[in-house]
């Protein structure tokens, strides 16, 4: 698993590749957190070349999406592959996440 | 069987045998995926719970498939698992934790616990698998 962390005019990028398993997910969380820590307004997470995530991942983002929120942050995902969005909606944060398709969509929304 | 030490760096190995055994077995896509998430979950839990963390124990993986039943067995020597205990959250609440529980439970038509076994945890998985009409498939 790797993480890259960009700077978009204050825009915070995370981009993920590899599985986000109970291995890999504590590193996530720490980069999410420390982020959230700051006060980023926005945080973007890009996820299209996640190849599998397990609940431990799912619980990291609703950890971020609750931090997020306590200071009005967005928390927002894109390129979501079709195996990761079937567990986003089987666990129903398909209704509670900010998700798009592109980078490009996720900046204006 | 394959044996595992009891370190989530094992868990892409654990995943990688599931599928592969669905794949070489023709199994569903959509079944495979399950299997995956489902192994992986049951996994992760006896690190977390049955040893408590420590990465220094074995788990030891049985995958089996025939034509009727994608069946796999998760054993350890663990902390015994308090089968009661076990529920996940209401997924309508949404908060961190207690979803591996629901992605196990929809993967599998058997989740069970060998009550008999003395020392640690023996977890059955079973997917039924539905045998097509007229199937001649001589799948071991």
């Amino acid at each position: 698993m790797e993480i890259k962390i960009q700077d978009h005019e204050g825009v915070k990028i995370i981009a993920l590749s590899g599985d986000i398993d109970m291995y890999t997910s504590p590193e996530v969380r720490k980069q999410l957190l420390r982020l959230i820590g700051q006060r980023v307004p926005i945080i973007m997470v890009d996820l299209t070349n996640v190849t599998y995530i397990d609940s431990s991942a799912i619980a990291t983002f609703v950890e971020g999406l609750k931090g997020m929120m306590s200071y009005s942050g967005r928390l927002k995902f894109f390129g979501i592959p079709m195996k990761l969005m079937e567990i986003f909606n089987f666990s129903k944060l398909d209704k509670v996440f900010d998700m798009y398709g592109s980078m490009e969509d996720a900046l204006e929304g | 069987m394959i044996t595992v030490p009891s370190h989530p760096k094992y868990l892409s190995f654990v995943r990688a045998a599931t599928v592969m055994m669905g794949v070489q077995n023709k199994v569903d896509n959509t079944v495979i995926e399950h299997m995956e998430h489902a192994v992986d979950e049951a996994c992760s839990n006896v690190i977390k719970h049955a040893y408590a963390g420590d990465p220094d124990n074995q788990i030891w993986v049985t995958l089996r498939v025939s034509p009727e039943a994608f069946e796999v067995i998760i054993e350890d020597s663990g902390l015994k698992a308090d089968v009661a205990s076990i529920k996940g959250r209401d997924l309508d609440d949404i908060r961190p934790g207690g979803l591996g529980v629901h992605l196990i439970k929809r993967a599998c038509d058997v989740v069970e616990f060998d009550e008999k076994k003395k020392k640690g945890n023996r977890l059955r998985l079973v997917k039924y698998l539905k045998v097509k009409h007229g199937n001649k498939d001589t799948r071991p």
